[in-house]
């Protein structure tokens, strides 16, 4: 007996020191025993993670089929029993109730009669129930106890090595994937990144389906998935937009559940909060962690652990990139807009080396287009015409071809290499013809980011793009052009701060532009008056020297028709064979040359310059009344004028002038209380053509009989001032033109003098071509009045 | 016979003008300035006078003004060197405007036209 102990104890040590794996340390344990003690079965039942049941693991016998599958609650039979009083205990089939309890052991031994079940404990933990089972009814000796005893000691030694080295095993898992994490997040500031790295990694360690983050936009509020890993059961999504006020409101730890999805399978999902400073920034989402079989199965605390580990770790990392993130957007706007600003300044200063509006142009849109100015692909400057009322291209430029790009100080002053030509970018101020005119006739920016296909239609082989900006370019509310510029090349979206910046810079533009115009205008005003300068100086210097030559020409004039008319007269007197006729007619012939040359010296110097020309009746006249007007108004004379076009007459505008202007003093003369003078113009025609006539009437009671005859002699005059030549001259002014003056009297009421004066015959043809003019002179020759 | 006064300063011209008229028949009375021009016009029932313009003492406009006062139907020539006064409206009371040339003709055809009856 003492040597089969001896060989069992031998044995026993020799299996627990061996390096076969747990699971057939503690099978080869419970053979051992079995047989040693002569048992039919020897069976081991672990006790669970939830230490509440007892479930059999190990059989002397074998592998134990699926539906063996026995286990016991805590206090349920006799292995229940001993795993809560941890005392072996024996008992027999014969015995009141142990069938009824222990009945599920017959499917394993049928004809069982002994139960002998002992604890598997050591000093501080229950691991599990040893039961022995015999169809005898037996009992156990002292030394048969002590050997179980020593069995059960080891059997436990080995179960609480492996769960120790499971553990560790974990731990060194659960560290070496906290390091991958932490590696991971500190590997990388780039946001987006760093998140796909932790929803991966998380869904890999867990072993998990899909994995999500979400993470509340701090400016917005809004929660949005910003990285998922694997799969997310659809019907999850609602839950997960949901869970983050659920963390707020309720104040859990976590979320853990289950769903069920069309199909009746069943999804489970894991959710911890990602709070940092006490504030939530969002959710880590797990789903479905996947058994080695490929089931489903609940998550277990110790996931749950993990998940929060990572959570805090995640949440760090999170911060920190956010706020790389924003720092950096924060950095790059501040440096697109000191970039801006300074291209604005530069281009405000080289604005200021020149009052050429070419130039300006040039410098405008240098900077609008090199790379270090506000970098556009197109830009193009159109103008207002006033007159025609539409929008003129004046100069566009491209963007540079990339090369290394110049200060933009030194680009601004280079002439323009990459010019487009706009001078065929005419576009009439509508407002339906797009945004180009539109904001030139709203005076407002307009940002077209998709434009109407229907105004394509009035620029489109020239100006092309989909997405522009306009602005205009007004002075003291008045529009003088637009600004337009695109990015249609490069496709690149326009942006909001060099959009802003263009605007700063048309106010200005518009500015220096209007004044480069001004200038321009200025200086052109100058050169003119320095032309009509010269001009002057040269007409003084004319007038001056034909002054001269005029007094000459008179005082030699004098001398010279003495000796030519004497020696006409000497001529008249010699015989026609004398020699003394010889001499006399050479003195004739060299007097008559010299008169000829004096005559061809006045004509150069102006004396008998005539001021004819083409001139309008009514203008004429409405020109002369402006010259009496305040005589007239003086005098309380109402004027009533009914002035019809007419052809032209080819006249001394100067003398016609004087005509009327002495017939309105006339007639204001004749009417010293007030009265009315009445003007007409109409045509008349007669047998050698077509006249214009002028009816000048008042109502100064008429000339009375006795003086009629007399009006049109020099000197003559009813009044007690004047010369009495104003009729006269009137009357010669007027026959000079080949025309007439009638008076018609009416004793009691007033006079009218009517003025006739021929219609150039080829003033006809000549307002005929004109189109316009021709109905009135066919009219005119119909003898129609107008 | 008809009477003509010719006023000129210069002497030369009055010479040639009286010689030239003489020989067409008319009765000649010279004066050298407007003034003694009048005085002629006062004493003598003239049937034309031929002024010059310019002379010293009174011109030949202002004559011609005070002429046409007096004797509005009497004829009055102005005779002058200068052509710029055709322009001008002062002179437009004349009844004729000539222009001293050495070629006499056109005065004796303007005296004729007015004195032909």
């Amino acid at each position: 007996m003492a040597s089969e102990r001896d060989n069992l104890l031998t044995q026993m040590v020799e299996v627990i020191t061996s390096t076969i794996s747990f699971g057939e340390r503690l099978s080869n344990l419970v053979h051992l025993l079995g047989r040693y003690l002569k048992v039919d079965l020897a069976l081991y039942f672990g006790l669970d993670k939830t230490k509440e049941i007892l479930t059999l693991q190990i059989s002397s016998k074998g592998a134990i089929p699926p539906h063996l599958r026995l286990e016991f609650h805590r206090g349920q039979g006799v292995v229940g029993e001993v795993a809560q009083t941890r005392k072996p205990k024996v008992v027999y089939r014969r015995q009141e109730g142990v069938l009824a309890l222990n009945a599920p052991l017959e499917k394993i031994h049928p004809a069982f009669n002994t139960l002998g079940a002992f604890p598997v404990a050591d000093d501080n933990f229950l691991y599990g129930v040893l039961l022995l089972v015999d169809r005898e009814e037996r009992s156990f000796s002292s030394p048969e106890r002590h050997m179980v005893h020593l069995a059960c000691l080891m059997l436990a030694g080995t179960v609480r090595q492996a769960l120790l080295q499971e553990e560790a095993k974990k731990r060194i898992a659960e560290l070496s994937v906290l390091f991958e994490v932490g590696k991971a997040l500190s590997s990388t500031v780039e946001l987006d990144e760093l998140l796909e790295r932790v929803v991966s990694t998380t869904a890999k360690v867990i072993n998990a389906r899909g994995a999500a983050l979400q993470i509340i936009d701090r400016i917005t509020g809004e929660i949005r998935v910003s990285s998922q890993y694997g799969q997310i059961p659809t019907m999850h999504a609602p839950n997960l937009a949901e869970t983050p006020q659920r963390f707020q409101m309720a104040e859990v730890p976590f979320l853990e559940g289950q769903t069920r999805d069309s199909e009746g399978r069943v999804h489970y999902h894991l959710i911890v909060p990602l709070t940092f400073k006490g504030q939530l920034q969002g959710t880590l989402c797990v789903f479905d962690k996947r058994t080695p079989n490929g089931d489903y199965q609940e998550f277990d605390p110790e996931n749950r652990q993990l998940l929060f580990t990572m959570a805090g770790l995640i949440v760090n990392a999170l911060e920190n990139a956010l706020t790389y993130q924003q720092v950096e957007t924060l950095a790059e706007r501040n440096e697109r807009m000191v970039r801006n600003l300074t291209a604005l300044q530069e281009i405000s200063r080289a604005m200021l080396t020149t009052v050429q509006e070419d130039r300006l142009l040039e410098i405008i849109l240098q900077g609008l287009v090199q790379e270090r100015g506000l970098g556009f692909d197109r830009a193009v400057v159109l103008m207002v015409d006033e007159p025609l009322q539409l929008l003129r291209g004046v100069k566009g430029a491209l963007r540079p071809r990339p090369a290394e790009p110049l200060p933009l100080s030194e680009a601004l002053l280079l002439p323009l290499d990459n010019e487009l030509n706009v001078s065929d970018w005419q576009i009439p101020l509508r407002p339906d013809l797009g945004a180009l005119p539109l904001a030139a006739l709203q005076m407002r920016p307009y940002h077209i980011h998709q434009r109407e296909p229907e105004t394509l239609a009035t620029l489109d082989k020239i100006f092309d793009a989909q997405e522009f900006f306009v602005v205009p370019l007004v002075v003291k509310d008045r529009v003088t052009g637009v600004i337009v510029v695109d990015n249609q090349a490069s496709a690149r979206p326009l942006e909001a701060e060099p959009l802003h910046a263009l605007q700063m810079l048309a106010t200005q533009a518009a500015l220096v532009l209007e004044n480069a115009h001004l200038y321009t205008t200025i200086e052109a005003n100058n050169r003119e008056l320095m032309l009509i300068r010269e001009r002057m100086l040269e007409s003084d210097r004319l007038a001056a020297l034909s002054s001269l030559a005029s007094g000459m020409a008179h005082e030699i004039r004098n001398p010279l028709v003495s000796i030519g008319g004497f020696a006409r007269r000497i001529a008249k007197l010699v015989d026609k064979d004398s020699p003394l006729r010889g001499y006399v007619e050479v003195i004739q012939e060299e007097v008559s040359r010299l008169e000829k040359l004096l005559r061809e010296i006045l004509d150069f110097t102006g004396e008998n310059l005539s001021y004819f020309g083409d001139h309008n009746l009514e203008e004429l006249i409405e020109d002369t009344l402006l010259l009496v007007q305040r005589d007239l108004e003086a005098s309380h004379i109402k004027v009533v004028k009914e002035l019809g076009e007419l052809p032209r007459l080819h006249c001394d505008d100067r003398q016609i002038k004087q005509v009327f202007y002495n017939l309105f003093q006339n007639a204001r003369q004749a009417m010293p209380n007030g009265g009315t003078l009445t003007i007409k113009t109409y045509p008349v025609e007669k047998e050698d053509g077509l006249y214009a006539a002028a009816a000048i009437a008042d109502t100064g009671g008429g000339i009375p009989l006795e003086v009629l005859h007399n009006i049109f002699n020099p000197f003559f005059s009813t009044k007690d001032y004047g010369t009495g030549l104003g009729l006269s001259i009137a009357q010669r002014i007027v026959s000079r033109h080949y025309g007439q003056i009638e008076v018609k009297n009416e004793l009691g009421k007033g006079v009218t003098f009517i003025v006739t004066l021929p219609v150039a015959k080829y003033c006809l043809v000549k307002d005929a071509d004109r189109g316009t003019a021709a109905a009135s002179a066919i009219n005119v020759q119909s003898g129609g009045r107008r | 016979m008809k009477k003509i006064l010719v006023a000129d300063d210069e002497m030369s011209i009055r010479l040639l003008y009286s010689e030239e008229l003489k020989e067409e028949g008319y009765e000649v009375y010279l004066a050298s300035n407007g003034k003694e021009a009048l005085e002629i016009v006062d004493k003598i029932p003239l049937d034309l006078v031929i002024l010059d313009i310019k002379m010293p003492e009174m011109d030949g406009i202002e004559a011609l003004r005070q002429i046409k006062e007096r004797k509005p139907n009497l004829p009055v020539l102005l005779s002058t060197a200068y052509g710029e006064y055709k322009q001008d409206f002062a002179t437009w009371a004349s009844d004729e405007y000539l222009v001293k040339s050495s070629d006499l003709e056109d005065l004796r055809a303007t005296v004729k036209r007015y004195l032909k009856d």
